[in-house]
């Protein structure tokens, strides 16, 4: 395994173009490809250490979005008070990850190109509309969250390309994040999900949900959402439109239909706790 | 596959160490094969029990999860540098008081994460220290003494 800890962006780039048709591996904070190098997958022969790029690190807001950088660790996302504004289902998730000696290590772009169905990070990211932005040689090109990630495990990266920053608009919504899992703290989701909604003088409206370990990536509950936003007080009979949106599988941790239930027990629990709150 | 050679220079309990180690290398062994500081141990191997936790630049970590060329250029603190020669720490002395100590493996790692927490709050809730030890396993399950020396380590006078 030869490795490499590059100084700069531009030693970066220079590197990987240099390392181009070899394997290479990207290590942020490891707490991804090391438990796998342990489980048997072999040793990457060349490994690039990204943590010194400090550009790629912490939160700010930049005109009408809040941007951050890569390398932000899961728990300096869950102290962060822009965060705890502007995005709480993805301060909250940050909350529940792991044990606080992971969440040291772990960044939200470990996360995010990790692409796990069940990373606590991504619902939060898919109901804010979040973006990536992505610094190759050519440039820096901008996506949408739900189509960087394409399957569990992939994501359009392509050899040569860093994920850099993730933006998220300035919209005043709301928003929560609900997990379940075997455990309270070091679990896995069963299912997760995130609410957003806009707060008025009538209350909560315009709910997005999206929900994780439901599907080979994270999904909008579109087909629900339409119809609660029509008629919110009607919510328990749509309830089995979430099915339309969800494709569950049974792994160890819980059968397809546990998930198609326990989905819907929770996303009308936690929109009634919403929908039920006192006006402020 | 040939093994690839690292110079690397890290700070442990204070002491500058420059060693050459493969690069694959995990932290957790280097320091105990290579510097002999066994006071951290390793059990699961994959980040869920937290035996092995160090400090590394201030913050607590797995050990078994890191590489120890990753650490080139840091600072790191094992459960050798809490105590000096003389003195031990006053959680330490909280962990005797309270007898939470039974076959004391976890416990370097208990010590490290609760250093940590009475860093950043030094009288913590009962849940903010539960919540603190969601990385640390106990499988002597005897949680309830470790979690009261934390919590009562700066509570109590521990002389």
């Amino acid at each position: 395994m030869k490795y490499y800890c590059p100084a700069t962006n531009s030693e970066l780039l220079d590197l990987t173009t240099h390392l181009q048709g070899d394997e290479y591996s990207i290590l942020a904070g490891g707490t991804d490809i090391v438990p796998r190098i342990k489980m048997g997958k072999p040793l990457p022969q060349h490994v690039i250490d990204i943590k010194k790029l400090i550009d790629l690190d912490g939160v700010q807001i930049s005109g009408t979005e809040v941007s951050i950088g890569a390398l932000t660790s899961v728990e300096d996302i869950r102290n962060n008070e822009i965060l705890k504004r502007h995005l709480a289902s993805l301060t909250q998730a940050a909350e529940q990850f792991a044990g606080v000696q992971i969440r040291h290590r772990a960044t939200i772009g470990g996360n995010i190109c990790n692409a796990s169905p069940a990373g606590d990070l991504l619902p939060g990211l898919y109901a804010a509309d979040a973006e990536v932005s992505i610094l190759s040689k050519d440039g820096i090109r901008r996506q949408s969250i739900r189509e960087f990630i394409l399957a569990p495990e992939k994501t359009t990266l392509k050899p040569g390309e860093l994920l850099y920053n993730i933006h998220l608009p300035i919209t005043g919504r709301n928003s929560m994040f609900y997990k379940l899992g075997l455990r309270q703290s070091m679990a896995i989701s069963v299912v997760n999900l995130a609410i957003s909604w806009e707060s008025s003088s009538t209350g909560a409206i315009h709910f997005s949900l999206t929900s994780g370990s439901v599907a080979p990536t994270v999904v909008y509950l579109k087909h629900f959402a339409d119809a609660v936003n029509s008629s919110p007080r009607d919510l328990d009979t749509f309830l089995p439109l979430i099915d339309k949106d969800i494709s569950p599988i049974t792994d160890i941790r819980a059968t397809s239909d546990y998930r198609r239930q326990v989905l819907k027990n929770i996303v009308r629990h936690e929109l009634k706790t919403i929908l039920e709150a006192p006006v402020v | 596959m040939t093994t690839e050679l690292f110079d690397l220079e890290v700070s442990v309990n204070g002491e500058t160490i420059q060693k050459q180690i493969p690069t694959h290398l995990m932290l957790v062994d280097f320091l105990r094969d290579v510097l002999d500081l066994t006071g951290t141990k390793e059990v699961c191997g994959e980040g869920e029990c937290g035996a092995c936790t160090v400090f590394l630049d201030g913050l607590t970590v797995d050990s078994c999860l890191i590489f120890a060329v990753e650490t080139h250029g840091s600072q790191i603190a094992t459960i050798e540098g809490i105590a000096d020669d003389e003195t031990i720490s006053r959680l330490q002395q909280a962990f005797i008081d309270h007898h939470s100590v039974q076959c004391g493996y976890c416990i370097p790692g208990m010590i490290l994460s609760g250093e940590h927490i009475l860093k950043e709050n030094p009288y913590p809730s009962q849940s903010e220290v539960i919540s603190a030890f969601a990385g640390n396993i106990c499988r002597c399950t005897g949680y309830h003494k470790i979690l009261d020396a934390v919590e009562y380590a700066h509570r109590e006078d521990h002389s």
